[in-house]
């Protein structure tokens, strides 16, 4: 069964016969054609080290057992991993692992995601010979701002070290003495703390490297994940982020060869923090002048937790009769960030050119970063995740795209500025510049799912709440023209109005309050149960 | 930051040259440095190197804390390294190892009041004249409990004259 494609070549895994490209490791041909096999050291993102010894494999007409990382496949090549030899091989090897790792599994941080639990319950031997004291070594100790180690649950798979030295470049990490003694460690107290590290606490297969933001805050088995992007630059890695019904706990990288490969930075980790309640606005501001309008008698008059949907809903309303009375298009302005969907865009600026014959936008665009700034791995200058898909969808409504800066002298003029803010703050270096822009207009309208602090002292803003990006869903454009599009998640906070439905309100058209509410679901599949083979 | 000296420099350069690959030249080059730095390599002493060879220091601290021949703490003027291998052993290295920390007041990996430091080593290549011991780069052989004391005391002195 040759290949037709010369380039691919046909092999025969656990009696399975598949094809694989050429130069393809064996452990990588037991993947595709989907067999277990016991792996730790082995990472596809990384080069082959061959130290854990647990890919063993049979090659027919091989009288001896090989490792499978660092055998490459050829034609006709017949590979197995069944056999009474193999098994014993990886059962003992498992026992060699864990004769210096501690058992502290109940305490440990990796327990539920961890390799060396996982292994064991697959391919381990479960009655322990090994009685010799464990060699103890130093725990808790700090590699920097974000990292703590623990060496004695460390088993040497040197995973981090080889990220360390072939992705990050930064070469923190070695393995210093030898033998039982061999510790992973940074030299002369040099600190782990490069834009990519906490990608080595992902790739750990055991408790050693966790993350100071993440650990002890929740049981992994509690946590759900969901596929997302990363919106905290224009690369716009693929991500998981494990939520329960308590809120967001984490982003972690999720493999993806088109574009971030097995990576993410750090910075774009804080994400989850954006779309937890305690950074979110819940509520509408009102400026002094909607607040002395109609809109805060009636508003006043409702509970103030419960309203924060219908007070939105009448903030946007008198944003509407206050759009109806400027008869002249130039007093509008409109400054948006690349932050949002396609979908969202086009809602939103179909309306207003519709209904106010909008026909330019203010882009407000990072200053400080050159939009070609690139790190050669991931962390890109723009640090808008969709500045493609605006400037497409402005050139598909013929909408006039203007920098921000030209609202230095433009500003004044403007009876009426709709904002649509940044997500994260701390993205933007820009932010206070635009702030004295927002004073200058007579009324601001600034939508947002992030809290500014710096807006409230402004009096003529009005803050109204959005929908944090996993609520809203929707399509974006990263640099190089590759499309993502982002499921919808349960809502964080309940009743914040949607894009649609405010462009529906702007609109003049009805909707509905009540049906938004998303209840969030609980956390399925959180037993966590094991069996013996 | 320690400074490497031109010697030093000019062996490295050469040492390099020969190989492959610049890390295969890093256990030459932590000897020479080590006769460099009064016998011991210190984490400046890395970090310079890294600097003059251009490989990340943790490589050279890998290799330099993989071996027991590089010493790691300061050995002071003296460094008696005494065999306890086989030949010495039975010809009582042992004992001659204990009768110099004790007479000399030498603690295990410390340096004494004259700046003596002590280790037991392995095999140093001379089984025929057991036991014996290296002091610095001079081998001392065929010794007894009373040769050893008297020869050490005689290096302290001539420190002393010097």
């Amino acid at each position: 069964m040759s290949g037709k494609n010369e380039d691919l070549i046909s092999c025969s895994v656990n009696g399975k016969t598949i094809s694989v490209p050429k130069n393809t490791s064996a452990i990588k041909a037991f993947k595709i054609a989907e067999q277990d096999i016991a792996h730790y050291c082995y990472h596809p993102g990384l080069s082959v080290a061959g130290c854990c010894r647990l890919c063993m494999i049979e090659i027919e007409g091989n009288p001896r057992t090989q490792i499978a990382c660092n055998t490459m496949v050829t034609e006709g090549m017949k590979i197995n991993n069944q056999s009474k030899q193999i098994k014993e091989d990886v059962q003992w090897g498992l026992d060699f692992h864990l004769l210096n790792h501690p058992l502290d599994c109940p305490i440990c941080d990796q327990a539920g995601e961890c390799g060396l639990q996982d292994q064991y319950m697959k391919f381990g031997q479960y009655k322990p010979d090994m009685n010799q004291k464990k060699v103890k070594k130093a725990k808790v100790v700090s590699l920097g701002e974000k990292i703590v180690l623990d060496s004695e649950r460390c088993i040497l798979c040197s995973r981090c070290v080889r990220f360390t030295d072939e992705v990050s470049k930064t070469h923190e990490l070695g393995i210093f003495n030898r033998g039982d003694k061999s510790e992973v460690g940074t030299f002369n107290g040099k600190e782990l703390n490069n834009d990519y590290a906490l990608n080595t606490v992902d790739i750990c297969p055991v408790g050693a490297l966790t993350s100071k933001d993440f650990r002890f805050k929740q049981r992994v088995w509690y946590l759900k994940k969901a596929e997302a992007i990363c919106t905290g630059c224009s690369t716009g890695c693929s991500i998981y982020l494990d939520y329960n019904e308590e809120g967001f706990f984490r982003v972690r990288p999720k493999p993806n060869e088109d574009n971030n490969s097995y990576w993410m930075c750090d910075e774009g980790r804080d994400l989850y923090q954006h779309l937890n309640k305690e950074k979110r606005l819940v509520k509408v501001y009102p400026s002094k002048k909607v607040s002395t309008s109609n809109f805060a008698v009636s508003s006043s008059s409702s509970s103030s937790s419960s309203s924060s949907s219908s007070s939105s809903k009448k903030a946007i309303k008198y944003l509407k009769s206050e759009l109806e009375n400027i008869k002249d298009s130039t007093k509008i302005g409109v400054l948006v960030t690349g932050q949002y969907s396609v979908e969202d865009y086009k809602e939103f600026f179909s309306v207003l050119k519709e209904k106010n014959s909008i026909n330019q936008i203010y882009h407000w665009f990072d200053q400080k970063n050159s939009k070609n700034d690139f790190d050669d791995l991931l962390i890109r200058g723009d640090k808008n995740p969709n500045t493609k898909g605006l400037l497409e969808v402005a050139k598909d409504m013929s909408l006039k795209v203007i920098d921000s800066s030209e609202l230095k002298n433009t500003a004044s003029n403007l009876e009426i500025l709709i904002v649509l803010g940044p997500e994260y703050k701390k993205f933007f270096s820009t932010i206070d510049e635009k702030l004295e822009y927002f004073k200058q207009a007579l009324q601001v309208f600034y939508f947002s799912s992030v809290k500014l602090d710096s807006l409230d002292s402004i009096s003529n803003v009005t803050q109204i709440p959005l929908q944090s990006l996993v609520e809203r869903g929707g399509t974006y454009i990263n640099y190089k023209g590759l499309k993502q599009k982002l499921s919808i998640l349960p809502q964080v906070i309940p009743k914040i109005l949607s894009f649609s439905q405010i462009a529906k309100v702007l609109n003049g058209e009805k909707i509905q309050l009540e049906p938004l509410f998303l209840k969030t679901q609980p956390v399925k599949d959180n037993q966590f149960s094991f069996q013996k083979n | 930051m320690f400074t490497i000296s031109e010697k030093t420099k000019k062996f490295i350069t050469k040492e390099v040259s020969r190989y492959e690959t610049k890390r295969s030249a890093i256990i030459p080059c932590l000897f020479e440095l080590q006769k460099d730095n009064q016998g011991w390599i210190s984490n400046d002493c890395i970090e310079s190197l890294s600097q003059f060879m251009d490989i990340p220091s943790k490589d050279i601290n890998e290799v330099f804390h993989f071996y027991t021949m590089f010493n790691k703490k300061s050995v002071g003027d003296f460094h008696i390294q005494v065999c306890c291998n086989i030949s010495c052993h039975m010809n009582g290295g042992l004992d001659l190892f204990k009768v110099l920390s004790d007479e000399f007041k030498i603690e295990k990996n410390g340096v004494s009041k004259d700046s003596l430091a002590i280790s037991k080593v392995e095999c140093l290549g001379s089984c025929g004249t057991a036991p014996m011991m290296q002091v610095n780069e001079k081998y001392y052989e065929n010794l007894t409990k009373d040769k050893a004391i008297q020869v050490i005391k005689d290096l302290i002195a001539s420190k002393k004259t010097n």
